[in-house]
């Protein structure tokens, strides 16, 4: 994951210098007639990162992402993938990419596919003879590759589509939604990959709205709702420093609301467990004695780190009401 | 190089579809049909005349046995060619229709323009590859179709060269039109437009025959030309039609006044110039639209 491990990979492509950011945008924005789908997006992606694209279904995410490859035009702002704007193709040599919807051409088989996609990436005859066996062996597809995509499972197909996008070991890899249509394991053999890629000094840049998955393997989250950047960081910045602590107790009645509420803010009362917004940890040792000495019996009290989920949640609902 | 890529990956998509088994099959079927039909009208007709010059009762007119022959064997070969014109016309119609569109819509262009080719490497590729099959195509079951009639009534059109080339640029204009629709209507409307079109061409032909027809009305034939000029298809095919003639048999036209052998799905006369020009212009200006648009559009 060092820059310098992508930096070597990426030296030999031309234009490609250590310290270029592996995706800027600045200001982008698309509109489509009325509908605006992207406000203003501003944001980078160092080479070598493993960067969570989170946002609710609507939120610009796979426009912004088509922007990044040059298959939608910006109606302003700047879109730049290794220093080049996508629009030229050479820039999009050291890119892999697996669509939202993965569809491929049906009448042909996996195999096929991929020899088509290894020419069109510039790959050589005996480079793609080696590679194309070795891929779908890696994405679970060993024997399947001589089948036409017509036969293959949603699953298989998009199995397949992880193939096409690392098939010519890029520099940076864009997943749209990479396990929707996969089991519970399909999904941890993605995880699995993605963090074999960032390994390798690969850049993930991943759009989800699975959270625990983008939370398994992300360097850095950015959340978008409604075409703008609502919050983006690395993951444990944007925990936050609110920290919160869950009390069990034998019954919940006002006085020990009260009694919590000078020690935190109450976030949430569900049946005898109250969810207590904190300042500090330290302060749970005290809390028990209090509790305790107050003649409530204590069951547990557990200290929670919030979730992407809660922070989700919380800056998604935001930006709908106001 | 890209553009050989995806022409390649065109021409597997073809086979794949059984695209190629299935055109090549009814073609055969369509040339082993001309064969026959023409062999036995041939010889029918060739017996009775024979009989009757022996017994003395000479054909109406006065016209020779083997004059009566050669129009009936151009009269044949001629609506042969139509019909291989016309297949091939459907042909490249329909694999216009579906070269872009269609991949827009199931998305599975998407992956593939998300790699180091260029859009226009991508259109050109696909333009490339149809109208290679088409070319082939049209060689093919012309030449069969001419040398069948050349067989059987050692029939000699006028230049076969420059018939089966100008029914190969018939081809490519259609190709074009279809592609560029392709790339800007979605194929269900894009196929209701191509089919109007192409329509729309027969019958300014049409109109442009009926206007040329002795004694001549100018005000038709300026309108079929107007008409062509929105698709030059069918006064190509006309153009090319005239090369198919004998020119024995023109020669023998002009001679009697032009009587005889007007067929409303032929020409007698040469193209225009001018039309000419127009129909090898009309494929280039239809793919560089298709490109400004297909740069533009997004997927």
């Amino acid at each position: 994951m060092s820059p310098t491990a992508s930096a070597e990979q990426a030296g030999a492509v031309a234009g490609i210098s250590e310290g270029v950011p592996a995706i800027a945008t600045s200001g982008l924005r698309k509109a489509f007639g009325d509908r605006v789908a992207l406000h203003d997006l501003t944001l980078t992606v160092p080479a070598g990162e493993v960067f969570g694209f989170l946002g609710p279904n609507g939120a610009g995410k796979t426009t912004a992402m088509k922007i990044l490859l040059g298959l939608v035009r910006p109606s302003g702002g700047q879109a730049l993938i290794f220093g080049r704007p996508p629009a030229e193709p050479a820039a999009r040599r050291r890119v892999g990419y697996l669509p939202e919807h993965f569809r491929f051409q049906e009448w042909a088989t996996g195999a096929e596919l991929l020899d088509f996609h290894g020419r069109l990436a510039g790959m050589g005859a005996a480079e793609r003879a080696a590679r194309i066996p070795e891929l779908l062996v890696r994405v679970g597809l060993e024997g399947r590759g001589g089948e036409r995509v017509r036969r293959y499972s949603k699953g298989m197909t998009q199995r397949l589509g992880l193939a096409l996008a690392i098939l010519h070991r890029p520099d940076l890899v864009l997943l749209d939604e990479p396990t929707s249509a996969l089991d519970p394991v399909g999904r941890r053999e993605v995880r699995e990959l993605v963090r074999e890629l960032a390994a390798a000094g690969v850049t993930v840049f991943l759009n989800s709205h699975l959270l625990t998955e983008v939370e398994a393997v992300c360097d850095r989250v950015a959340i978008v709702s409604q075409g703008r950047v609502v919050a983006s960081g690395p993951l444990d910045d944007l925990a936050g420093a609110v920290t919160q602590l869950r009390v069990l107790l034998d019954r919940v009645d006002r006085p020990v609301l009260a009694l919590l509420e000078g020690h935190g803010q109450v976030t949430r009362v569900e049946g005898m467990a109250v969810t207590l917004d904190v300042e500090d940890l330290d302060l749970a040792p005290e809390l028990a004695r209090d509790l305790v000495a107050a003649g409530y019996r204590l069951y547990g009290l557990v200290p929670v780190q919030r979730s992407l989920e809660d922070i989700f949640v919380d800056l998604v609902g935001e930006v709908r009401e106001g | 190089m890209n553009v050989l890529v995806v022409a390649r990956w065109t021409l597997l998509e073809a086979r794949r579809r059984r695209l190629l088994a299935s055109g090549v099959a009814l073609s055969v079927a369509f040339i082993v049909l001309f064969a026959l039909g023409f062999a036995l009208l041939y010889r029918t007709q060739q017996r009775d005349l024979l009989t009757a010059q022996a017994q003395g009762i000479g054909p109406p007119g006065g016209i020779d046995a083997r004059e009566e022959l050669l129009a009936m064997s151009t009269f044949l070969v001629v609506l042969g060619l139509y019909g291989v014109q016309f297949l091939a016309a459907v042909l490249a119609l329909f694999l216009g229709v579906a070269s872009v569109s269609p991949e827009i819509d199931s998305g599975a262009l998407h992956a593939v323009l998300a790699r180091p080719l260029s859009r226009l490497e991508y259109l050109l590729g696909r333009f490339l590859a149809l109208a290679g099959l088409l070319t082939v195509y049209v060689v093919v079951m012309s030449a069969a179709l001419l040398l069948t009639a050349r067989v059987v009534a050692g029939y000699q059109p006028g230049d076969a060269a420059r018939a089966v080339g100008l029914m190969v640029l018939q081809v490519f204009v259609l190709l074009a039109v279809s592609l560029l629709g392709s790339t800007v209507l979605p194929t269900l409307a894009n196929g209701v437009v191509m089919l109007a079109l192409f329509g729309l061409a027969w019958l300014g032909g049409i109109i442009g025959f009926i206007g040329s027809i002795p004694p001549g009305n100018e005000l038709m034939a300026n309108l079929g030309t107007a008409v062509s000029l929105l698709l030059p298809a069918d006064a190509v095919w006309r153009g090319a039609s005239f090369h198919v003639f004998p020119p024995s048999l023109l020669a023998a036209q002009s001679f009697t006044g032009g009587e005889d052998i007007q067929l409303p799905f032929g020409s007698t006369t040469p193209i225009a110039p001018a039309m000419l020009a127009w129909a090898v212009a009309y494929p280039v200006a239809c793919l560089a639209v298709a490109m400004a648009a297909f740069r533009r559009r997004d997927l």
